[in-house]
């Protein structure tokens, strides 16, 4: 188990800063997400606490212990990769026995420990095969068993499920998290997939161009997104946001008329869920007319369009009405709205 | 109709172009079984014989110790080029280190030189050193000859392994040298095994360094075939035994790594 401290660091390509300077400190057992869109320097930031890429400035401490200049064979982590980065020539057992060979394990150890492994994510029967004769489930088996023979330290994954359908990832995020529980070794896990994010961790760095904008629980992170981007990012669908000004108390955009309280503001922007609004009968905070409904089993998302606003809504699954009809819709109770700056993207409230 | 001319028309041509190919080697190895008197006839109602092999290991041809020179000089270049080749291809291929392009370049650049313009300051820098007529002067003049050859072929076999199988090992505990010997040779092992056949048979037939560095010590196989060019005429026969024993050793080693061979040349494909 360990605490993992980036202090300061800083990475640079040339002239291209890829991470500015920041810190973070990861706790002991924690399952921590670096979350953020395609080039935001998450997956920059895992391969610089793996060893993977020379850090520009600042200190990178496991354990207590700076390992700025350790390579990654003695920073005693283990990582899953992207595309598995399985060994192609060797068998699932081979796999799953090469952290322990180079560790110097005794043969009939190794084997023990690799059958005890593969049972746990269930590849006891494919131990003989070669990565190519797997499908990518189990190759992604076999990767995660290969990261945990050894208990290392620290876990890294980076984006270990994005290769999977998205049947298998909802199963194989389960095992991830019941693997976590069980092993509480201290993770850092890289995703573009809020949902992932969301599920799996204790806290979720959001990153944007290299920096992290927000550093909380997911829980916290959905109820009080920091700026309009977290606000954006994280939810499905989306959370509402809408261009307009507040005067008089009042949030005012087409068809939006909402009670806040604040000074008079132009160049706000209102943010509200689609889960916690709902179908009105009429003379509600939203109106406009209705421009799509879509089924998604459990429950329709409801657009509606006034001008250039436009809303979804969370409805119930057999709520129905034609398209272009009048619709309104108001907030549920207990109901938060959030108020960004438009220019700056900081929370006002 | 058009498609059975068009396929009749493709037919033709590669049987045409088999037998410009074929005809000279088929040739070679008839004249080899051939008597002296038979070697100028085109009949195949001739008796064979084995004398002509005899011959050429006999005085005044020995062939035998130009076979012995070949093989030194062949199998010594490979085993010195092809591991040296790896790692600085390993080394371009994964190292960023500053004017990588230009140094590849530099490299790849020797083999535009002709032979024939660099092999006098050879035969010059050998004299000044005593060491005209050996095979040491050979191998190293083969080696200058191939090892880019091979850098730049081997270097196309390990740009096309991803990375990540690397990565992994070396956070699974592996240094770098580990990860080449672990990772990267086996699954590099095809192309590397094609490069090793394509600096082996390029050694083999080499003919103009070994022309002009070797006189009589260090005479290779291909230079041993002029001998044959006689006052007496050109000896087809003897010739054409000698050219058998230099071109059967590649036939039978193609053969044998034909899979490798086939498996290297398509690794880029095969992820």
């Amino acid at each position: 188990m360990a605490e993992v401290r980036l202090v300061d660091i800083e990475k640079k390509y040339g002239n291209f800063l890829a991470v500015p300077q920041q810190s973070l400190t990861i706790e002991d057992g924690e399952f921590l997400v670096l979350l953020g869109p395609s080039g935001c320097g998450k997956t920059t930031t895992m391969r610089m606490i793996a060893g993977l890429e020379d850090i520009t400035a600042g200190d990178i401490m496991i354990k207590g212990e700076r390992v700025n200049d350790k390579p990654p064979k003695d920073r005693d982590i283990a990582m899953v990769f992207q595309n598995y980065g399985l060994y192609p020539h060797m068998t699932v057992r081979q796999n799953i026995e090469y952290p322990l060979k180079l560790r110097g394990v005794a043969k009939a150890d190794r084997r023990k420990r690799a059958e005890e492994t593969a049972a746990k994510v269930e590849l006891d029967a494919l131990l003989e095969r070669r990565p190519s004769e797997l499908s990518g489930g189990q190759r992604q088996r076999v990767a995660l068993a290969r990261a945990i023979v050894r208990t290392p330290s620290i876990f890294l994954m980076d984006e270990p499920l994005s290769n999977l359908d998205a049947k298998l990832r909802v199963t194989m995020r389960a095992e991830l998290k019941h693997l976590h529980h069980e092993l509480g070794v201290t993770t850092v896990y890289v995703t573009h997939d809020q949902m992932e994010a969301m599920t799996l961790a204790n806290r979720v760095a959001v990153m944007r161009e290299g920096r992290i904008v927000q550093l909380d629980t997911p829980k916290k992170i959905y109820a009080e997104p920091a700026d309009l981007f977290v606000a954006g990012f994280i939810g499905s669908p989306s959370m509402n946001l809408i261009d307009g000004t507040v005067s008089g108390g009042v949030f005012r955009a087409e068809g939006v008329d909402v009670p806040i309280d604040m000074p008079d503001r132009e160049g706000v922007v209102l943010g509200i869920r689609p889960e916690e609004l709902e179908i009105a009968p009429g003379g509600a905070a939203f109106t406009g007319k209705l421009y799509a409904l879509e089924l998604t089993g459990d429950s329709t998302l409801v657009t509606l369009r006034a001008g250039k606003t436009s809303v979804c809504a969370r409805g119930h699954a057999d709520f129905e009405a034609d398209i272009n009809t009048d619709c309104h819709l108001a907030p549920k109770d207990g109901a938060r709205f959030h108020l960004f700056d438009r220019a700056s993207g900081e929370r006002l409230i | 109709m058009r498609k059975t001319l068009s396929y009749l028309g493709e037919r033709a041509l590669l049987v045409l172009v088999s037998v410009i190919v074929l005809f000279p080697i088929v040739w070679m190895f008839l004249t080899a079984f051939k008597q002296s008197r038979d070697a100028y006839s085109v009949s195949l109602n001739f008796k064979p014989t084995l004398q002509n092999f005899v011959t050429v290991f006999s005085d005044p041809w020995n062939l035998g110790s130009m076979v012995l020179n070949s093989v030194i000089v062949a199998t010594v270049t490979v085993a010195i080029a092809v591991p040296c080749a790896t790692l600085a291809a390993y080394s371009f291929s994964r190292f960023r280190v500053k004017a990588r392009k230009f140094l590849f370049f530099l490299i790849l650049s020797t083999q535009f030189i002709p032979a024939v313009v660099i092999v006098l300051p050879f035969f010059l820098m050998f004299r000044q050193l005593d060491m005209l007529d050996t095979r040491l002067a050979l191998i190293i003049v083969n080696l200058a000859i191939v090892t880019p050859f091979v850098i730049w072929m081997i270097k196309g076999f390990i740009d096309a392994i991803p990375t990540d199988s690397e990565e992994a090992a070396m956070i699974d505990g592996a240094s770098r040298l580990r990860v080449i010997k672990d990772i990267v040779l086996p699954v590099a092992a095809p192309g590397i095994m094609t490069s090793s056949i394509f600096c082996f048979i390029l050694t083999w037939n080499e003919f103009l360094f070994a022309l002009i560095l070797s006189r009589r010590d260090a005479v290779t196989l291909p230079v041993g075939l002029v001998s044959f060019r006689t006052e007496q005429g050109d000896l087809w026969e003897l010739m054409s035994a000698a050219g058998v024993m230099i071109t059967v050793p590649i036939f039978i080693m193609a053969l044998f790594i034909q899979k490798h061979f086939t498996r290297g040349m398509t690794a880029g494909a095969v992820k």
